[in-house]
């Protein structure tokens, strides 16, 4: 019993020394971003939806689709995301809409400078908080829509409230629950600000296999003209533009794959294959540099070799 | 589900046998560059194994998502969406995922209403309110 009484007093002044660090966190940013972001922004023109029951991730989702000038109805966004049995909808599922939607859903760096360097690009970020404490979660879509730097404010589009405004610190006490998760929405051929060049990449990918190389051809090729160094992004644009029924210009984008990156074995293989098939010469190079380096092309390479 | 896997996994097995027998024609068809989704799963890429781990991942989430009410009408759909990788992610740990749902507030209301109940003295669940 003493034992018991012990536990929950423990468990008391735990979770007391968790609200009290909570408030008192002031999140630090870069010196970096506030010199770069504007000192105030408001993304006015993002609609307002209000959630009805446990519905926040379908209302964020139509906010920010809309946003980008595809109407979607809640009705048929909780189709796509809500699971009754959790009484809310799952990350990979918000993302996943967006492609079925035609749009590419860019997950950002989890920090709160990048959260505001979105908003200041005029990039509305879906974020997942946890509004209780990590021993009850509470866990609630919002669309981040504004800050105000001077004020140390931000402003959501939350739940029922079109227009909340909270300390950047309480926001941040509650996003850092969900490891700052957010992402922000993009039409086909548009990056998003400032996301890591393997999260474009994986993001584009997922894009792809559910709509199509032809429809992600314009973002792969806006990929490597930010990223031109980028071995995958120039080999993703290959496959998207041979699947596209261009081989002629697969071949550059293979090529300049293997010069970003003389170990990227895939680019190699897709590079001789494409070569035999039109007949040009460098074929026998090619499968050469893909047998010589360990991975999954290995095999193929040298079947081609003949050994 | 234990048969279904069975069955799946043994017409998985018989589909890769038969499109990995050796072609004929001698130039390269479009299946037969390395996908740009094989080469991001860059740990076993593109291996048969992993294929196969992939394909019951989602008919995995496919039969946990209706176990969690979401419609068998509309199920396919969502999980075809998926990439990957988050189809793993949802197979490995759906019950564990954060779901968001938003400003319910029960919760939090219990909570406020049993911290002031207590420092009243009408109930005894937190013991720092004294």
């Amino acid at each position: 019993m003493t034992r018991c009484l012990f536990n929950a007093r423990l468990a008391g002044v735990f979770m007391l020394a968790l609200v009290l660090s909570a408030c008192a966190r002031t999140p630090v940013l870069l010196d970096s971003t506030r010199e770069e972001i504007a000192p105030r922004t408001e993304l006015g023109e993002v609609p307002f939806y209000a959630q009805t029951e446990y519905q926040c991730g379908p209302a964020s989702l139509a906010m920010v689709l809309e946003h980008q000038g595809e109407t979607a109805s809640i009705e048929a966004l909780i189709r796509q995301v809500y699971v009754p049995g959790r009484e809310g909808s799952l990350q990979p599922e918000m993302l996943a809409a967006v492609r079925r939607h035609g749009l590419i859903a860019y997950p950002i760096r989890p920090t709160l400078d990048a959260l505001l360097a979105h908003l200041d690009a005029d990039e509305p970020v879906v974020v997942l908080q946890n509004l209780s404490l990590p021993l009850y979660p509470m866990w609630h879509y919002a669309v981040a829509i504004g800050y105000d730097l001077p004020r140390e404010t931000l402003i959501l589009r939350s739940g029922e409230i079109p227009r909340h405004t909270l300390s950047l610190a309480r926001f941040d006490a509650t996003w850092a629950r969900s490891q700052r998760w957010g992402f922000v929405v993009k039409p086909p051929g548009e990056l998003a600000t400032g996301v890591s060049v393997r999260s474009a990449i994986e993001a584009i990918s997922a894009f792809e296999a559910v709509q199509g190389p032809s429809t992600a051809l314009d973002s792969w090729q806006a990929l490597v003209e930010r990223h031109p160094d980028s071995a995958l992004g120039w080999f993703a644009l290959g496959n998207a533009r041979y699947a596209d029924g261009k081989p002629g210009e697969a071949v550059d984008a293979f090529e300049t794959a293997t010069r970003q990156d003389p170990a990227l074995g895939a680019a190699w293989l897709n590079l001789g294959l494409l070569l035999t098939q039109l007949d040009q010469p460098g074929a026998i190079t090619a499968f050469e540099r893909a047998a010589a380096l360990e991975g999954p092309w290995q095999s193929k390479a040298r079947e081609h070799l003949g050994h | 589900m234990k048969t279904l896997r069975a069955s799946l996994s043994s017409l998985l097995i018989l589909a890769l046998v038969i499109t990995s027998l050796p072609v004929v024609a001698a130039t390269p068809a479009a299946s037969e560059l390395m996908s740009t989704q094989s080469v991001l799963a860059s740990d076993q890429a593109g291996s048969d194994r992993q294929r196969i781990n992939d394909v019951l991942a989602r008919a995995d989430v496919q039969q946990a998502l209706v176990n969690q009410g979401v419609s068998p009408a509309d199920v396919q759909e969502r999980v075809a969406a998926l990439s990957d990788s988050e189809a793993r992610q949802m197979a490995d740990r759906l019950d564990e995922l954060p779901a968001g749902a938003g400003v319910v507030g029960a919760l939090f209301a219990v909570f406020v209403i049993l911290l002031i109940t207590d420092i009243l003295g009408l109930t005894d669940v937190y013991p720092f309110t004294r």
